[in-house]
Formats: structure tokens, sequence, C-alpha cells
């Protein structure tokens, strides 16, 4: 007996130790941590219960027999974060360079088996050189087993990835899976082909850096959520994300009330809209002065700026917010804007997380780049997205709501819960100038005519009670009174039941 | 009494004028330009008028509107406040040919003081104190020494064109006057072309201390002491106090008198300022006459109990004082700190934008309202949160005024207050002035009007201030962190067995420069409200009301009441306390470890180009070749969906080429500018 726990010591010592001092040096000397550190710093302390720790490869080739090192360059296993259940695994670059052998993935499929079985969110660490050559196939096998989980757990429990090194070729897809994606800025990098492989195809001359860095996909491709200056940020940052998602698909969101007065009102939001309709202001101002403590988490906040996305609480809930920002673009709906709001509401639709909309949108992004880009296509992705989405929907029009874009922005059409907006409001096909000039062709040369037009449908449009009139609009309310209606109309909707049609799944226009 | 007045004035001083003649039962008119249609002195008034377009030339300063306007309101009188047409001779003139009252003394007592050299002819004929100089041109070395001892050492020779220090030499004796005649002379030929010199006294540490006079239409005229107003930056005003720390009883009797001879020369009939130099000798020298309303007037109301602009509005009436010199109070000390739309740490910028937040210490005096015997704070303003600083007016949007028993009071309360002066969306000088009221030299009383300049040579950074208690700063982050480690706490879902404990330990990592961290470890325990949070040996106990969200943090340490602004900003806490700012993180032991190991990450290297984020029109290029620009200053404009969309620089940098012309159609990321 003695035996054995001296020889589960010294192998439990030898596992700790991952690649040998020497790589745990090399690792730290990158800059960055190393496996275990990392779970150290994401869970709660002392929480991690790891599995897995002694699984070996089973590779005989190219001498890799005489090569093992328990664990196999992944840590696994499961811990809480402020006392929530979170699976995770860590790639350990320590370990032949992370790479990822058949046991390697097997110790990641048993892990995102059992939080599917439990019902609780994974958390991935990816530090890895790629496949294990060595092995071939056998490593190509792993990846897409990770895949098909990754896939089934989609809108089951949340899946956030962490690029925290290399991650390139097909590995890149598992982490495109998940929900989130936070990477740290010049020690992470994502690509699907490297600088040299593309400098070979294509002549086209580019670091890593440039071409996968997190900077790259939070600022260009939009493929991360964000990005953050090293390990150790990025893995606080988690955890402050991970207070705003639920467990799975079936439990409720988690509730944190810290006192913020539902009704707390701001009057200073009463000037936030600048008399000048064309004069941009600051959405973010205003969700920052309704949320519960004034705390905001912003996801995407470099990429697509014209929208903003991003989770807080109202009176403890987790609310999903969705604003458009006239700082950028004037607010207008793009191809990237909308496919990045879109994904958001569905993320927030899947887990229950009710959905705040701020809307003024002067319409969508005129021009060939974006005709030619696809913009039909993808701005009915968030068409569908709102459409299809069941959660509590509340919508507050700050400004204007004009055209296509007003229906899409969570209106009354497609299952707004409670629509309001703000007594300078404008809901209208298009702004009054355009609108006249369509409309009085006949007057076009006469500019003293089509003013006094163009006042006559100001006064008749430029205003909220004629959507009001009809009911598309449930109430006007004052600025200063945001929170507590949006508050108010939340707690009424706790108990709201919607469901869709059944279906295989419906066909978002991909 | 009147029944109905006109303010021609905006901002913080209308608002003061209003609340006083609200108090006297008399109605009140604001005007107001397109930039001011929501301002608050509009809200406050009865009735308003709009004078016109933004620019001041175009709106508070055009004369024609302002009498217009009181003819339409019925005003009977019209208030100038301080700049504008205060001391506008015409204006004063004009107003009265229009059987309008001015609210201020008569146009000639406002045009015998509106020139410098007359001015001080006229001083000098009345018996008041002025510099000992010689007028005229100095011809030769010799001439320059011979005058230089009739006036008595130390003297400066300047140049009549000089300025800035050139052309300036100060001379302690013979041989130093000799030499520096020569020297200066040569210096002003060569750089400005004109070589006329003259020699005036130099006063030593020169003090700025001015007397408030106040003179009715009955040939009544007292003095309402002194105003101590030596910290200036640049000239400019920053810091007033009454009485001055300096003066004794005869020089203060002696400037007063003075004060009062040239009023009464001027037969000046309203409140007033005269501007003295004092040496440190306690010799004092006329400066000018300001024939207003002083922006600092709220100290001398505190010490006096006085309210300045009733006085004004009674001479005006036509009214006798009703109180002679010897029963003018002057008890307890105020001072005021002039609060400025600007960034200290950017050279003082002006700033300006939406006033995120902007919440002023609780008030407990009102301008227009008797002054407490306990003392207090006073906030004279005229923006609101969620106003706009323009750009086309004044920086000052604020005036904080302390008042108390004794200077040290009036120092603690200011400093109290200031901490508690939440401003955002703007940047503003509230820590620049709590650094100068916690600075050991201005609590001692002694300075002169160089103080700024000598103590802030390089200007205004986070390393020229220091703290005597950076634990008290340490230990408010932690006790932040504390509180929101509690919330988190309470979050459901938790399982059993895996609840959220506390940290009994913290390392709290204030961030240095290039990557040098300081760690410092903290034991914490909860001890009923308190923390007690354990440096080493010692123990600080602080307790920290209020709601999370709140930036402005009062509480407790040690048993003393605190003031200070803690800000979450991403991992960060931004603690704000007496002009100090640190930026800290409160890690476990553990995280403080491996945050160690994280590089250091040197600033990225700009783009040297300003790209066009948006496909639109350049409507404005606000920058030329050449050019420096400070961060934050405007470059461009673009306008895109009928929207104006500023562009600013990132950063410090010279323009080196404007590659897009105005009037163009931009694509993305199009290159407007390229920088040096």
């Amino acid at each position: 007996m003695h035996d054995i726990l001296q020889e589960l010591e010294r192998k439990r010592a030898q596992a700790r130790l991952g690649g040998g001092e020497r790589r745990i040096a090399a690792q730290h000397g990158k800059g960055k941590l190393t496996a275990r550190e990392r779970i150290e710093l994401l869970l709660d302390a002392g929480s991690f219960e790891e599995w897995d720790m002694f699984v070996e490869h089973r590779c005989h080739d190219f001498g890799m027999a005489e090569q093992k090192i328990p664990g196999d360059g992944v840590v696994t296993g499961y811990g809480t974060i402020n006392g929530r259940l979170v699976f995770v695994f860590s790639q350990d670059f320590t370990v032949f360079g992370g790479s990822l052998s058949e046991a390697h993935a097997e110790k990641i499929c048993k892990l995102m088996d059992q939080a599917m079985k439990v019902g609780a969110p994974i958390v991935g660490l990816n530090d890895s050189g790629g496949a294990r050559i060595q092995e071939g196939v056998a490593s190509l096998g792993g990846y897409a087993e990770v895949f098909q989980r990754n896939v089934l757990a989609s809108g089951v429990v949340p899946q956030i990835s962490l690029i925290m090194g290399p991650c390139a070729g097909g590995a890149v897809y598992s982490p495109a899976i998940t929900d989130f994606i936070v990477m740290v800025k010049d020690s992470s990098y994502m690509f699907v082909t490297g600088p040299e492989v593309v400098k070979t195809v294509t002549h086209e001359e580019v670091s890593a850096e440039e071409l996968g860095g997190a900077v790259t996909h939070t600022t260009r491709s939009g493929v991360a959520d964000l990005a953050f200056e090293n390990d150790v940020d990025a893995l606080l940052m988690v955890r402050r994300l991970f207070s705003y998602l639920p467990l799975n698909n079936r439990e409720p969101p988690p509730l944190r009330r810290s006192g913020d007065p539902v009704d707390r009102e701001d009057h200073s939001l009463d000037t936030l809209v600048p008399d000048n309709p064309n004069k941009p202001y600051d959405i973010k101002e205003l969700v920052y002065k309704i949320v519960d403590d004034g705390d905001f988490f912003e996801l995407q906040p470099d990429y697509a700026r014209n929208i903003v996305i991003g989770f807080a609480r109202m009176d403890g809930h987790p609310v999903g917010i969705v604003a458009n920002q006239p700082l950028v673009l004037a607010g207008c709906l793009d191809i990237k804007g909308s496919i990045k709001a879109a994904r958001f509401v569905r993320f927030c639709d899947a887990f229950g997380i009710p959905v705040i909309t701020f809307v003024d949108v002067p319409g969508f992004m005129p021009g060939t780049a974006q005709e030619y880009g696809g913009i039909i296509k993808h701005g009915a992705k968030l068409l569908y997205a709102y459409a299809e989405c069941t959660v509590p929907k509340v919508t507050v029009i700050t400004r204007k709501a004009y055209g296509g874009a007003y229906d899409v922005m969570s209106s009354k059409h497609l299952r707004g819960d409670v629509n309001f907006a703000w007594p300078n409001a404008e809901i209208a096909v298009m702004g009054a100038k355009g609108a006249v000039e369509i409309i009085f062709r006949e007057d076009k040369n006469d500019p003293t005519k089509l003013a006094a037009r163009e006042a006559e449908y100001k006064a008749r449009f430029a205003n909220p009670f004629v959507a009001g009139a009809r009911g598309y609009i449930d109430d006007v309310i004052q600025p200063h009174e945001t929170r507590k209606r949006i508050c108010r109309s939340l707690t009424m909707l706790r108990g709201k039941k919607l469901e869709n049609p059944w279906r295989k799944h419906g066909n978002i226009p991909l | 009494m009147f029944n109905k007045i006109l303010i021609a004035n905006r901002g913080e001083i209308a608002c003061r004028v209003i609340k006083t003649a609200r108090r006297l039962g008399i109605r009140t008119v604001a005007v107001y330009s397109d930039a001011d249609r929501d301002a608050r002195h509009v809200e406050l008034a009865d009735e308003a008028v709009h004078i016109g377009p933004a620019p001041s030339r175009e709106s508070y300063l055009v004369m024609d509107r302002i009498i217009e306007a009181c003819k339409a309101t019925g005003a009977e009188a019209v208030h100038p406040g301080y700049g504008f047409l205060s001391e506008n001779e015409t204006f004063a003139r004009r107003v009265e040919e229009a059987g309008i009252v001015f609210i201020g003394p008569k146009h000639a007592s406002i045009a015998a003081m509106g020139d410098k050299i007359a001015s001080k002819k006229l001083a000098a004929a009345a018996g008041v104190s002025t510099i000992p100089g010689h007028d005229s041109p100095i011809e030769s070395a010799d001439d320059a020494v011979a005058i230089a001892r009739r006036i008595g050492y130390p003297v400066m020779i300047k140049a009549s064109a000089g300025g800035g220090g050139k052309g300036l030499r100060v001379a302690w004796n013979d041989k130093e006057a000799h030499a520096g005649f020569t020297s200066c002379r040569n210096e002003a030929r060569n750089s400005f072309g004109d070589d006329r010199v003259f020699i005036e006294k130099f006063v030593e540490e020169p003090r700025h201390i001015e007397i408030q006079v106040l003179g009715d239409a009955h040939g009544n005229c007292l003095y309402l002491w002194e105003r101590e107003c030596s910290i200036q930056r640049r000239h400019q005003k920053v810091i007033e106090e009454a009485p001055s720390p300096f003066l004794d009883e005869k020089t203060r009797r002696a400037m007063g008198e003075q004060a009062v001879a040239l009023a009464r020369a001027v037969q000046y009939q309203s409140a007033g300022t005269v501007e003295f130099v004092v040496g440190k000798d306690r010799s004092f020298y006329f400066l000018e006459m300001n024939t207003r309303l002083q922006v600092e007037h709220p100290v001398t109301e505190c010490i006096t109990g006085l309210d300045l602009v009733e006085q004004m509005i009674r001479v005006a009436a036509g009214e006798k004082l009703s109180f002679g010199q010897d029963q003018i109070r002057r008890v307890g000390w105020a001072i005021e700190c002039r609060i400025n739309a600007e960034d200290p740490l950017r050279n003082f910028l002006p700033s300006t934008g939406r006033l995120v937040r902007f919440e002023p210490p609780p008030q407990t005096m009102q301008a227009g309202e008797s002054v407490p015997e306990a003392g207090g704070i006073r906030v004279d303003t005229g923006v609101a949160e969620g106003g706009e600083i323009s750009i086309y007016y004044d920086s000052m949007i604020a005036k904080l005024i302390a008042y108390g028993k004794d200077r040290n009071e009036a120092i603690a309360r200011m400093r109290e207050a200031l901490n508690g002066f939440l401003i955002r969306g703007i940047s503003s000088n509230t820590g620049f002035q709590a650094a100068l009221l916690a600075h050991p030299r201005f609590v001692s009383g002694r300075f002169h009007t160089g103080f700024i300049a000598e103590e802030f040579p390089k200007g205004f950074t986070l390393e020229s201030v220091s703290h005597p208690d950076p634990e008290f700063l340490l230990a408010l982050a932690v006790a932040a962190h504390v509180r929101l480690r509690q919330r988190a706490a309470r979050i459901s879902g938790q399982l059993p067995g895996y609840e959220v404990r506390l940290a009994d330990e913290y390392v709290v990592m204030r961030k240095g420069a290039v990557g040098r961290h300081e760690h410092t470890r903290v034991r914490v325990a909860h001890d009923g409200e308190c923390l007690a949070v354990q440096f080493g040996e010692r123990t600080r106990r602080i307790s920290l009301r209020g709601a999370i969200r709140d930036i402005v943090a009062r509480g407790e340490i040690d048993g003393r009441p605190f003031c200070a602004q803690v800000e979450r900003v991403g991992l960060e806490y931004h603690v704000l306390h007496d002009g100090m700012q640190v930026h800290v993180r409160v890690l476990t032991p553990r995280a403080a470890e491996l945050q160690a190991l994280m590089p250091y990450k040197a600033p990225p290297d700009l783009s040297k180009f300003l790209l066009s984020p948006m496909p639109g029109l350049l409507v404005e290029v606000a920058a030329q070749p050449g050019q420096r620009v400070l961060a934050g200053e405007k470059l461009a404009v673009i306008e895109a969906m009928k929207m104006e969309n500023i562009l600013v620089a990132a950063q410090d940098c010279v323009v080196a080429e404007v590659v897009a012309r105005k009037g163009e159609s931009l694509a993305v990321d199009q290159v407007i500018m390229r920088f040096e």
C-alpha cells in the first residue's frame, strides 16, 4: 500500500511538472502562464478537481514510445467560479507543444460529455501547436470528436474559449463554434493557414500577429470577442463574464442583487439626445447609467462599433444589451454590425437571457461594398434572430427608427414584448427631407415649397405618436425613468412563455 | 427698488445675480445665445430673451440686442456681471441714455479707470502708492544707473516691446543696472526692432492683493477688506482667499484707505476692486482698478456677511449704504477655487463636451443668502449634469467656496469639497486644485504669484503630487474590492461546499512606470461596519458608505471621516484623493505572484496617419502642415449620413502633410493626414 501511495505521489509530481522546469521557464519567458497556473487563476482557490492526470498517449512511431508525460498535454477537470460549477480543459504547451493526440482529445471529450450530463459550462484554454503529427489521422479524428461535441453542446451549455498561444489549422474550429472567444495580445494567434503557407500561395508577406493576432480578430475579422494584454487579465475578465451566464439552457441566469434601486432616476439622460438630429451622442452613456451599479460587460467593443452589445444586470437579473451607436457610422446597420448583433441575440435567446434593445438607427448602410458583400442576407440574420427570439424583449427607441432597420431592431412586429419610445423619437420610413423629395417630386425645384412640405412631414411623422396610435409603441417614456420602466417590464415578463412551432431547425440565412 | 432687472451675462454669474434678485423680490430677465438655449441661467430666470448665435461677439457683446431686450421686457435696470460688457464705458453710457439703470459704476468712472496709464496718474494724484519708475525711455547706461539709484534697488529694466520674460533684466546694484541696460537695449533692438527701455521698482516675491470697495450715490465710500489672489497660473487667478494670510492691520488699513481715496476721486458708485502688488516687505503699489463685480467676490461676502450683488442693486436704485466703515465685520476665513473645464495633465488644454457626471459637493451656504456662522460650502455654477460645455465661452464652470472659522478650517473644508466634486465627461482641474490645497507652502501661507510656476515647473503631472498617507489610498481600494467580493458572494446557483469565501489576504498592486509594479501585502478582517486592513504591523480601520455605483467614496479611516473618489476601470481601481491619483489592482497573493510574471508592454507606436474611419465628406480640416497638435485636439470633421463626425488626434504630434482636401469624398481608411 505504502509503495502504491509513493508511486502515486511520484506520478502526480511528474504530471504537475508537465514538460519540465526548462520548458516552464520558456513558457514564462514568452510571457505566458502554464496550463495549471491558468486554471488556478480562472477557478476559485482550491476548487479544482483534476481528472485523467495519468493518461498517456498510445503512439509508438517516431520514437514516441520513449516520450510519455502523464496528462499528455492537457489538464482537465472541474471546479467553480464564484461558487458556480464549470468544466475546464487547459492545454499544456510545455508537453509536446500542447499538440493534440488521440488521448489528449479523449480527455477533452470525456470532460465535455460530463459537462453535458450535469449541465455546466465548458471553458477551454487553448495553447497548442496543433495536431500531434506523429499520430497522423488519429489526431485529426480527435479534433473532429471535439468539434462534434462543441456543436451538440451549442445552445445547451455555455462554451467559452480562451486563446492563449497558437491555435492554427483545424484546431481553430473548436473555438469557432463556442459562444465566446477571448484572446491574449501578442502571445496568441488563430488562423487556418499560417504566414508561410500564405506567402507560398498568395505571395502576401504577413506576420502571425497581423494575420491572426488578438487585435486582428477583435477589430478586423470579428472572430474573437475580447482581447487582453496578458493571461492574467484575460482569465480574471472571463471570471467576470461567467457571472452573467446560466449553467445551462434550462437553468435561469444567475441572480445577483446589489441594492441598486430599480426606481433610480437619472435626469441627465433627459439631455442625452442632442436637439440637432444630425449630432451624434454616446449610447453607452445610457447603458452605463441605467444598468445595475453601472456595470456593463461589453463584447466586441472594437469591432462593428456602430452597434454595441454586452451583458449587464437589471435588478440583479442578467440581461443582454443591444444598442445602435450614433457615434459610429451614425448608428447604421451594416454587414458586420448585423452579424455581431444577430449572434449575440441568439446566444441570449438560447440561454434565457432577456434582450434590451436601444434603437437609434437611420437605416441600413448604403453602397456597393455593402450590397456586393451581401447585406441582404446578413441583415436578414439580425431580423431572423430577433423574430425567432422568445425570451423577454424590451425595446426603447431613443431617436431615429427609420425604414427596414426599424422593423429589424426588435420592433413590436417581431414580437417585441414592451416597446417604449423617448419623446423625441421619430419612427418613419425615412428622414423628412428624403421623404418629401420623393412624395413631392414636382416641387423639387422650389426650395421654399419643399421646406414647407418638409416641416409638414416632420410635424406629422417626426414623433412617436403615429406609431403609438397603432400600438406599435406601448408607451412614450421620459429618458430619466428608463431604468424604472425597463425593470418593471422585465419583472412583468418573468413568467413569459412563448414557443416557436416545432421544426427540426429553422434555416437562418447563413 | 426695481421691479425687474435684466442680467446681461451667462453662466454662474448670471445664476448668482438671479438668486439675489429673487430674494429681493425683483423679477429677472436672462439673455441667451443659441448655445445656451437650455442653460441653467435661462431656466432660473423669470423670462429669457434670445440674443443671437453662439459666438459672444454676435450675442452677449451686442449692445443693441441687450438694450432691445431690456425694452421688450420692461427691465428697469441691467446687471452686466463680469467680463462681456461689464467694463465697457460705451455700453454703460448707452444703457443710461436709454433710460435704463446700469447696475455698476457711472460710465465716467469706468472710463477713468479703463486706461492703464491714465488710471495710474489719477491714482498717484489721489495719493495712492504707485510703483516707482521712470516713464520715458532711458537714453544711456549712466542715466539708467542714476534713475535706478533714485528709485532704489532692486529695479527692473524692461523693454517697451518686451514680454514673456524677453527683454527683462533685474538689477540689484549700479554695476548690474549699467550692464542690464545695455544688454536689454540690444536684445530689444534685435528681437523687437524697438529699443525703448524703461526702469521701474522691482517688487520681490510679489503678491496680488486687492481691496473691495463699495460706494453709493450719496458720497459714501467704504472698503470691504482685501482678497489674496496670489495663486495664479499664467496670470489667471486659480485660488483666492479673504482675508490675506500676509497683511497686518496697519497695511490692511493703509491699502483700504488708499483704495477708498481712489474710488472717491472717480465718484465711484458701486462695488469695485482696487488691485495692488505687495512686496515681501509689505510695500504695496497700485496696479489697476476693476470697475465691476469680481469673480472672487464670494470670499468677501463670506467674511463680511454682505451680499455684494444686493449692495450693487441697492446703490444703483439710489439707496444709501446702510452701514459705515466700522460696522463692516471681518469674521472667519474664506477660500475660493475656480473649477475649470481643462485638463491639467495635458498642459491645461481646454476640455469641452458633455457633462456626463457633474455632482458638486453638498452645499451648506447659498449665494444671495445669509452666511451661516458655522461656515460651510458654497457652489456657484451655471452648469448641470447632462449639460454641454461649449467651445464658445470661458472654461470656468464653477466656483467652489469654503468658509470656516479660521484658515485651517477653511482649507480642510475645501479639501473635502474638492475630493467630493465629481466631474466626468470632460476634464477638470479639481485634482490640481486639491493638490494645491494640500501643498505645504499653500498651507503655510508663504507664497507669491510665482508659486505655481515654481512648484510645478514642468506643469502638472501625476508625479508632481505626493500624498502623506499612501496606505490610506491602498486601504480604500481594498475596501472597494472587498465590497465587490461581498456582492459576488451573493450570486445564485453556488454549489454546496463551494460557496464564495472572502479572502483574508490580498496584494495591492500599484502600477509603476515601464512595468515596475509595487506590491503591498495586506491582511483583512471584518470588524462590525469596519474593515481592518493590516499593513505589516499597522492596522488601518476603514469603513465605506454609499452604494457601489457611487464614485465619490465617503467613510471613516481610523475614526476620521474622509472623502475621496474610487472608480473601477477594467481590473483596476482608480483612487483619487487630495490631487493624488493611483491606479491599483487588488489581487489574491497567488494572482499577484502570477501577475508579476507578465511581461511589460510598451505602449504601441500609433499610426503616423489619420485615416477616414468611414465613407463620407471631408467638411473640415482643422490642422495645417507643421502644426503641433495635442492629443484630443480636433483634426478633421467628416460628414457621413448627414452626421458630423469629429476626428481627434490620438496623441501629441506634428502634422506633416494634409493629404485629403476639404470637400473631398472619402473612402474608408483613406489617408487624411500624415504626421511627422
